[in-house]
């Protein structure tokens, strides 16, 4: 499988750069779609590496796994195969909300994705490092790796993480890398540069990692995972792997005045970093010195594996000078032995302005060139493979002539990731959270299959065992859900009323009803949880849900109304330059979209809908479109036309 | 609905003659069309009111009128653009020939509400306050103008702004518990966010509280005058008029057909509406009118029940006072100049009721008092920001609505993802009355009420 890189335009349908969360998605899905594959990747020893946390999902992160495996993606198999920890977070909310997190084995994760990678024979592994993206006539045309060599394609696909000039800082040290032990690309990133993308610098950061022999775990609260583990993929009927714990500690005001006392010499105060590192998952320094009056703030200490003896101090990133990280991890109630195996870093990065990209992942200055992951200023490895995903099925569609897939923010986590983006661009690394979603009640981790599955299985991506599977899933939804709206039931109380009614009462549930006979539902044994949950939701928040989707159709309307590729903002009225010059450098396929791009306000989507709906699809003139920005013709995303019935969703 | 072209021009003052007319110029060529239709190319200096003349077209020598000029440079212009006035003598011709020049010079006419469209679009100014421009141009009463005033002024805006503000702190509070549910506790506390929640809708429902009276001084209301032939219906209706408007003599059924005029009553527009005396006639033409009489009834708000004093009452005065019982009604009990032969005290019925003698008074205080009181319904108008316009009062209340919802579902310990459902229905209600969020068409249902050169 090992290919030599010296090969001359040896063709593939599609180069993928990075074999990381998003490169693997991408690499996988075209893969599986017929493309002939090529993985470019420096090591294949750090396939689907986990450099930060060693775990997959969270709120909204679970959200985007199942997602990913409906569409028939691997990262919800890949971590219900290795999980050690399972965790529904958000259970005492409703189930819109409830996301799955799991701790992962994180070496077994590589391993288990390399083989399913490996398990793909249209997909080769390229070892060794992309430096140029050969474009001809503003169409990609290859790949040049460092080491020489040329290799032809149709697609290309970056997912270049945190190595596109990735710096590293402990203290005062600073090295060229993109993660601990692996070298930056600097020319990968004169390459992208010199093809003329706007772009920013973010900054992340990692924890020290202990050594789990030398922590006394009996110091700690334990905390550990749900007796009964929930999975991330639709195709998982059980956990087998052993379960362990994590364990919960506590900062002490001794911590504060250790960051305090040696904040100088931390890069993120004294001006040697210059990167945005995420508000929303903060280095220590930033606790400590932005939330002065926050007592102490929570860590967890987390396995990176069963048999590894590194362990990962959740909630404890720092850029701080190795001794003094040294120091801190010591001043930890029950670290005072703590032998420290390697140091927390920072990592700053460049990264493009995702609105150089449309919604399909694809650059708008390079037809055939698709970024996805954190090249595109998102954090978190759920963000990232969801993008790959997307920019694989596109870059196939691509190279097919087929139309790409898009979407919609109301179809899907993913939808908003990729709107969001394209749209809004990043000033921060981007996560995902269930805030983000306005139509959250109907994006749930239990109907994401009756959602995307259809869509994953058009995209040619869902195996036809995942299909039947689906199928059965669905007609159970179906019949169950007609079984509740007439079926009568016997409350406690001795009251009789349909199953339907019954269930928008907070205390009853479909599981007790259905166990009380009475009401027969047809569940499948090891779909249990799944079948239960989608009914019941139905049901249970009725009006909630009829308000959110009579929400979305009056929406639809602004959604659907295509803006033309070429359409001239300078001559619409009324509209101030600021708004003219982003909308023409973001230029929203639709007027939804229009309305989400920073700054313009709804007066001026009114506006702009008034006009364009007056001009319609007719050519506004090609006088005063910025040339860089003009893209090529090309077939149009199907979700956003309005025609595109065919490709969308279940509903 | 609105065309490309950048540079708009249109009468701003109304059709008709009067003593000085104004053409309004608005868009990045405004100067320069300006410059091309005054006298000498005249180099307007900002804010500045220029005495020169104006030429019929670009470049012609003869002019056509002298006139004021002044040029405001935006943004700091009604609409945001550049803007000329040019201020001739009021000839509905000559104001034509000028706005033609400037068309001849590169403008083009304005659609309706076009230069308030400019405004709001390029921020100068809000939805509530472009309404209230509208609102301003169209009062007849000091009431209305003083309602449209304040809400021109932002009052509404603030409170509303105040509102939302408060509520868009709340759910940052409670997303944040859902999206770090690691952290183990609640931003924004159950019980303390139900609270909130109904303190917010307390607000809301203030302003709604100030709704009914708001939409009485917009819209006002259509009273009705009923009563017998020859009571004094005509009179009455003259006489809050102010003008003999109604032709008023001795012989019963002199009014066939329904009158409708508009008077002022305590600030609220009063669209009155005279009616043929109510009897059993033979005459056709009189028979239609009573029958008009008695549907004008349906419709109007209030009705004011005339009564003769000086003469018993008989089966008909009986029949309408029960037709009007249910009706919101001042009786009218007329001819107090005369001998009485009852008494408004023993009047077997419910409702207000002024005893008059409409031929003596030229203007019944006692009885506009009692109408004022009827159509207020003890809802004066308040010192506070007043929603009158009833797309407003729609959407707060649809806000309200949504805050309810939230804090009944707060109290039934409903999750945070539910609670969020309704508080971002509210917050969209409210966005949309101020034009931060525009529903669909709203805009051009908005602007459709200017005339043109607004």
């Amino acid at each position: 499988m090992g290919r030599s890189p010296i090969l001359e335009m040896d063709t593939y349908d599609v180069i993928v750069i990075g074999a990381g969360h998003a490169g693997c998605e991408a690499a996988y899905a075209a893969a599986r779609m017929g493309a002939r594959v090529g993985l470019c990747t420096l090591s294949d020893a750090t396939v689907a590496h986990m450099p930060c946390n060693p775990a997959v999902g969270g709120t909204a992160k679970g959200h985007l796994v199942r997602e990913i495996d409906a569409l028939g993606g691997l990262m919800g198999r890949a971590i219900d195969a290795v999980g050690i920890q399972f965790k529904l977070l958000n259970r005492s909310r409703g189930p819109a909300v409830w996301s799955p997190r799991a701790q992962a084995d994180k070496k077994l994760y590589g391993a288990w994705m390399k083989q399913a990678l490996d398990r793909e024979p249209g997909l080769d592994w390229i070892i060794g490092r992309a430096g140029r993206i050969l474009v001809e006539h503003g169409r990609v045309a290859g790949v040049a790796l460092e080491e020489g060599g040329r290799i032809g394609c149709r697609a290309v696909v970056v997912t270049a993480g945190t190595f596109l000039n990735g710096l590293i800082h402990v203290g005062p040290e600073t090295r060229s890398a993109g993660r601990a032990g692996e070298p930056a690309s600097h020319a990968l990133a004169e390459s992208l540069k010199a093809l003329g993308f706007r772009w920013g610098r973010l900054k992340t950061g990692t924890p020290p990692r202990l050594d789990r022999r030398s922590i006394d775990f009996s110091r700690f609260e334990p905390a550990p995972g749900d007796e009964t583990p929930v999975p991330f993929s639709f195709l998982t009927e059980g956990i087998d792997r052993p379960q362990v714990l994590c364990h919960l500690l506590h900062t002490t005001g001794r911590v504060g005045d250790l960051v305090r006392r040696h904040i100088g010499r931390s890069p993120l105060y004294n001006g040697q970093i210059s990167g945005i590192g995420p508000r929303y998952c903060p280095s220590l320094e930033d606790k400590i010195m932005r939330f002065p009056d926050r007592e102490r703030h929570q860590i967890f200490l987390e396995p990176e594996g069963l048999d590894v003896d590194e362990t990962y101090v959740n909630g404890y990133s720092m850029s701080l000078p190795r001794d003094v990280q040294a120091e801190l991890v010591r001043a930890l109630p029950g670290l005072e032995d703590a032998v420290m195996l390697r140091p927390g870093y920072a990592v700053e990065y460049d990264f493009v302005q995702p609105t150089e990209l449309h919604a399909t992942f694809e650059t708008r200055r390079v037809g055939g060139l698709f970024l996805a992951g954190q090249v595109n200023g998102t954090s978190g490895y759920e963000e990232a493979a969801a993008q790959g995903l997307l920019a694989g099925i596109n870059a196939v569609r691509r190279t097919r002539a087929s139309e790409p897939i898009v979407i919609g923010r109301d179809e899907a986590y993913i939808g908003v990731l990729a709107d969001d983006l394209t749209t809004r661009g990043c000033l921060e690394p981007y996560r995902m959270f269930t805030s983000r979603a306005e139509h959250r009640l109907l994006l749930r981790i239990d109907n994401a299959d009756l959602r995307l599955t259809p869509r994953g299985r058009d995209a040619g991506l869902v195996s036809d065992a995942r299909w039947n599977r689906f199928e059965g899933r669905r007609a159970r939804y179906e019949r169950n859900r007609a079984r509740v709206r007439r079926t009568t039931v016997a409350l406690d109380s001795g009251e009789r009323l349909r199953a339907a009614q019954a269930l928008r009462r907070p205390e009853v549930r479909l599981e007790r009803l259905a166990a009380q006979g009475g009401l027969a539902l047809d569940i499948a044994p090891g779909e249990r949880h799944v079948d239960l949950a989608s009914v019941e939701t139905e049901f249970k928040y009725a009006g909630y849900l009829d308000r959110q989707r009579a929400a979305i159709a009056r929406a639809r309307r602004q959604e659907d109304l295509r803006i033309p590729a070429d359409f001239r903002y300078a001559g619409v009225p009324g509209l101030s330059r600021e708004i003219v010059e982003r909308l023409s450098a973001t230029r929203p396929a639709t007027l939804g979209q229009a309305g989400r791009v920073p700054g313009v306000t709804p007066a001026a989507v009114a506006v702009i809908g008034a006009y364009v709906g007056r001009v319609g699809g007719s050519a506004a003139g090609d006088e005063g479109v910025c040339k860089q920005h003009v893209t090529e013709e090309r077939p149009r995303p199907a979700r956003a036309g309005g025609h595109g019935a065919g490709q969308r969703g279940p509903r | 609905m609105y065309a490309p072209d950048d540079t708009i021009v249109a009468v701003a003052t109304p059709p008709g003659r009067g003593g000085i007319g104004v053409v309004r110029v608005s868009g990045p060529a405004a100067a320069a069309a300006a410059a091309a239709v005054l006298r000498d190319g005249h180099d307007l200096s900002p804010r500045r009111a220029t005495l020169t003349s104006v030429v019929g077209a670009p470049g012609l020598e003869r002019a056509l009128d002298h006139v004021v000029a002044t040029y405001f440079p935006g943004p700091a212009s009604y609409t945001g653009e550049d803007v000329v006035e040019i201020s001739g003598h009021g000839s509905p011709l000559l104001l034509r020939q000028i706005v033609e020049a400037v068309v001849r010079a590169g403008a083009r006419l304005a659609e309706p509400g076009e230069f308030t469209l400019r405004a709001f679009v390029n921020g100068r100014m809000d939805l509530v306050q472009a309404e209230a421009v509208a609102d301003l141009i169209e009062a007849v009463t000091p009431l209305q103008a003083r309602v449209a005033f304040d809400q021109l002024e932002g009052t509404v805006t603030e409170a509303i702004g105040a509102i939302d503000a408060a509520l868009f702190d709340l759910t940052a509070r409670l997303e944040a518990s859902i999206d770090f549910p690691e952290e183990g506790y609640h931003f924004a506390e159950p019980a303390a966010a139900a609270a909130e929640m109904r303190a917010l809708r307390e607000r809301a429902q203030a302003l709604l509280a100030g709704a009914r009276a708001g939409r009485l001084v917009r819209e006002g209301r259509q009273v009705v005058i009923l009563g017998k032939p020859n009571v004094g219906k005509s009179t009455l209706f003259n006489r809050l008029l102010g003008a003999p408007r109604a032709i008023v003599t001795g012989v019963p059924g002199t009014t066939r057909d329904l009158l409708t005029e508009t008077a002022e009553v305590d600030g609220l527009p009063v669209t009155l509406v005279d009616t043929a005396g109510i009897r059993k006639t033979a005459d056709a033409v009189e028979s239609e009118g009573v029958a008009r009489a008695r549907s004008a009834l349906q419709v109007a708000a209030a009705v004011l029940l005339v009564l003769d004093r000086s003469r018993p009452l008989d089966d008909e005065d009986s029949a309408l006072l029960q037709e009007t019982a249910a009706a919101d009604r001042v009786i009218v009990v007329n001819k107090a100049d005369r001998p009485p032969v009852w008494d408004a005290a023993d009047l077997p019925a419910a409702g207000a009721r002024v005893t008059v003698s409409l031929r003596d008074e030229a203007d019944p205080s006692g009885l506009r008092r009692a109408l004022a009181e009827l159509l207020w319904a003890g809802e004066p108008l308040r010192d506070t920001p007043t929603l009158s316009n009833l797309r407003h009062i729609v959407l707060v209340e649809r806000a309200a609505a949504a805050l309810a919802r939230a804090a009944d579902a707060a109290d039934a310990a409903a999750p945070e993802e539910l609670l969020l459902a309704d508080l971002q229905e509210a917050r969209g209600a409210l966005e949309e009355v101020t034009g931060k969020r525009t529903a669909d068409d709203t805009l051009q249902h908005i602007f459709a009420r200017f005339c043109i050169g607004k």
